[in-house]
This record gives structure tokens, sequence and C-alpha cells, in this order.
């Protein structure tokens, strides 16, 4: 049986909102697990809980109820996050820095040495083809640039798992490609890839499963053969019901 | 400790690539140069004048550059998202917060060492000798500065910078009146108000400690012109400000560590 990198048990989630402490609940018994080698497409309409999912997993959000593994440790714990790479939707980053910098930073914060850092700044610069734009400040970079140092620094760290929040959000036909490509590349490596989106072409042709979440609860989860009358159907099927 | 020198890096490199950093500078800058006019219109008493309506230029400017900054240094993370791609990163929340206050401790220090050294240039324009007195004058302005910075980012890590900012500036005029506010501790006695003022003076800093020119110091005056406070105290006075600093960046991170960061 494969390892499993990354299990949700239950998980659950209400934000308490304004003077009145209104309660809005944003996840609601959400149980999947992501096995290691897996590109594991997480799929839902705007405001299904996709990010905030996301973000329990990396330790931005605290879940009110469940519980969450990534990678053997509980998420937001420092040995889940040393080998967990991170790609917030629509990233933003220090608009003062270069990508290079920014990637140097980055490097720094998992402990690199110079020498490494270069290295690896190098490759990553080249790989998702930002060398024309490296030494640019990121205030003059576009949409698609921006997502593609997000991608970056995301595998900065050579992580062993990749979560991406939107990854193909912001690109042109050609970018999406190069992403997907960048995707599945991380994946003959070895690595195990848990993405959100809502744009279904790129799931079917990536990802080894599917969980569909609506309205902060996980209706159906699978591989694309599982779901017989094809992806698009069934998420319309659930996103309607 | 790589993870806190290296968020104390950026956040100096990303103050000093800041324009609104220089504008304030600028500001500061100028407020020491018209000490040389208002010690022109004097009779004889330029350097004198100088050198005391520098230093109090040098504090206040300092501390208000450090509460416009401090109120923003983690709200501007969390406005601008850029806390999202950081924080994920492998580090503990605690170590976020304290190097953001170590980086921008860092830029507060290159600031007082300009204004300072302007002050030096105004001083020596006009023939004055300097000495260590003013070396350790504004040294403990640095300290209340920095204090003030840590109370800045307590407020900060729970409020909005508008009230940050109104709320750190309270603490810094309450701070500076802390003898009058014990005094009338002690004069109210056991009533409410006595109550509230002894609990008061008991949460507030102290930030007499730290601007003493002009005033007494366990009986004695002391003026920078003069019998100044000796390095003995500049170090009582740093133990005290190290301790109110683990008191309030301790608070921060109890606020940010449990903080659903949306």
């Amino acid at each position: 049986m494969a390892e499993v990198v990354l299990r949700c048990e239950a998980l659950s989630k209400t934000f308490v909102t304004g003077l009145l402490r209104r309660k809005v609940s944003a996840l609601r018994d959400v149980t999947l697990s992501v096995e290691r080698g897996e590109i594991f497409g997480f799929v839902g309409p705007n405001g299904a809980g996709k990010t905030t999912t996301l973000k329990i997993l990396t330790g931005l959000v605290f879940p009110t109820g469940g519980s969450a593994q990534v990678l053997g440790s509980a998420p937001g714990d420092v040995a889940a996050k040393r080998r967990t790479g991170f790609l917030p939707e629509s990233p933003y980053f220090y608009e003062t820095l270069t990508a290079r910098e920014l990637l140097d930073f980055v490097g720094r914060l998992f402990g690199l040495d110079r020498a490494e850092r270069a290295r690896r700044v190098a490759d990553l610069i080249d790989r998702v083809g930002l060398r024309d734009a490296a030494d640019r400040r990121l205030r003059g970079h576009s949409k698609g640039m921006l997502q593609r140092v997000g991608l970056a620094q995301a595998m900065m760290g050579d992580p062993d798992l990749l979560v991406l929040d939107e990854p193909m959000s912001g690109l042109d036909p050609i970018g999406r490609k190069e992403v997907r490509d960048l995707i599945a590349e991380q994946r003959d490596r070895g690595k195990t890839i848990f993405f959100s989106t809502h744009i279904l072409p790129d799931v079917e042709q990536l990802c080894d499963r599917v969980a569909i979440i609506v309205r902060g609860a996980v209706r159906r989860v699978g591989t694309l053969d599982e779901m017989r009358e094809g992806l698009e159907q069934a998420f319309v099927r659930e996103a309607t019901r | 400790m790589n993870a806190i020198a290296a968020i104390a890096r950026n956040t100096l490199r990303e103050a000093i690539r800041d324009k609104v950093l220089y504008a304030l500078v600028f500001f500061a800058l100028a407020g020491l140069c018209f000490t040389l006019v208002l010690g022109e219109m004097s009779l004889g008493e330029q350097e004198r004048l100088t050198l005391d309506l520098g230093l109090a230029a040098l504090s206040l400017f300092g501390v208000l550059i450090a509460v416009f900054l401090g109120v923003s240094l983690l709200y501007k993370e969390l406005e601008r998202k850029t806390v999202y791609v950081i924080l994920p990163k492998p580090m503990h929340r605690w170590q976020f917060v304290i190097g953001k206050f170590a980086g921008m401790v860092a830029t507060l220090c290159l600031l007082v060492a300009l204004m300072g050294a302007a002050l030096c240039g105004l001083l020596l324009l006009q023939r004055a000798s300097l000495d260590g007195a003013l070396a350790r004058a504004i040294l403990l302005c640095l300290l209340e500065i920095v204090v003030v910075t840590a109370i800045a980012i307590f407020f900060s890590s729970w409020s909005s910078p508008f009230l940050s900012g109104l709320f750190t500036l309270g603490v810094f005029v309450l701070g500076r009146n802390a003898d009058e506010i014990a005094a009338l501790a002690t004069r109210a006695g056991d009533t409410a108000v006595g109550l509230v003022l002894r609990a008061l003076a008991a949460c507030l800093p102290n930030l007499n400690l730290f601007y003493v020119s002009g005033s007494e110091v366990e009986g004695k005056y002391v003026s920078v012109h003069g019998a100044f406070v000796d390095w003995g105290y500049v170090g009582v006075a740093g133990g005290y400000a190290a301790l109110y600093l683990w008191a309030a960046l301790g608070a921060a991170v109890l606020l940010f560590r449990k903080r659903d960061l949306v």
C-alpha cells in the first residue's frame, strides 16, 4: 500500500465574522487522503472551500474540527513545512525585490548555504522561464510572471509535497502548458502534488485522482475513470445538487 | 536563527527601498536643521539650544517613525498577503514576529545613527566639542525608540494600523508622564481612581528613564551640558528596555500564534 502523504479526517472550519459574531461554515467534514507520487486535483466552484483547506494544510488557518496530517506531522509543524512547497492563490510578493532576491530569501528560510542557494535559484529561474526578468523588481511583473515566480519559490526547498492553489490562474495557454509540464515533471521526480483548480481540462490532463468539493463538503473522491460520466458532468451534477 | 536573520535582513532591505522612509528621514533631518535656525535666534546660547532641541527632535522623530513603521509591520504582511508565501516556509510564527522586529530595530538604528551624525555635524558647525554624554543621550533615545517599536508591534498583532498608532502614541505620552501618574496614584490612595492609576503605572513603560537631560536622577540634577548619567545608568536602562521588550513581544507572539491568516 502506498504511503499516505496528506490526510484530512472530518476536517471542518467555521469562521466567526462581524460585530454580531456571525458564524460562517467554510468546511464540513472534509475527508480525503493523497498518496505518495500522486497528482491530486481538488476541484470545486469559487467559494467551495478549496483555499481554506489548503490554508489549513499549510498552517495558515486552524481547523475548528477534525484533524489533518501532512507528511506525518500536524499542519504548520516545521518538520512538515520543511518538506512542503506552497503556492498561494494569486501570489503576492515583496514588490521591491527582484525574482532572484526573493528566491534567495526563500532559500535562506530553508537554511540553504550560499552556493546551494545560487545553484537552485539559477536552476529554477531557467525552469519557470524567468531568465529575462529575474533581475527586475517584482512590482513590474505581469500576473503570469508572478505565477511563475510563485511556482519557483514553492519548489525552492526541493519539497516532497507541492500544495498549489490555482496554479494555472492568470496564465495564457502557453503558460498553462508550461505549468502542466512542470507539474508532470515533478511527479516524474517522485514528488506528490495536491492542487486546487476550477479549470477542468487541466485536471483531466494531469490528475491521477480528483476530489470535488462543493459548499465546504467533499462530494466525490476518485480517479477520472471512476467518474464514468466524465469530470465535467460529475462536477456540474455535484455543484448543482 | 536562520529564519529570524533572513526575515530581519529582508525587513531592513524593504525599508531601505521604501520611498516613504526617505520622506520621513527628510522631515527628521529638516527638523534637526531647524534647531540651527532657532539657535541663531538665541543670544550666546546657540550650542546649548542646538543640543537640547536637536536631542528632542531626534527623540520625537525617532518615536514617530517607529510608530509609523511599527504599527504597519505585521498588518502590511497580512494586507499584501505576502505572509501566505513566507509563513508556510520552515519556521515558527514567533520567529516571524521576532525577525520582523529585529529588521525594524536595524532600520531604526540606521535612522538614529543618521540623525545622530547630523546633530553632531550641526554642533561641529558651531565649533562645539562633542563628548560621551551626547553618545549616551543618543543611545538612551534609541532604547526608548526600540521600546516604542515593540509596543507598536504588540498593538498591531491584533489591531488595525490606525488604532495601533493611536494606542502606541497614547502609551508614549503616558509613559513619558509615568512618574506623574505614579505620584497621582499615591495621592489618590485606595479610591477607584487610585487603583486604576496604580494599575496604569505598573503596566506602562517608564519612558522618563530614557529622556533624562534636564531632570533629576536619584536626587541629582543631570544635564547633557554638564553632569550626565554614566554608562552604568545606560546599562540599567538597557536592562529595563530588554524586560519591556520581552513582555511586549511575548504578548505579540502569543496573540499572533493562533491567529487565522485568512
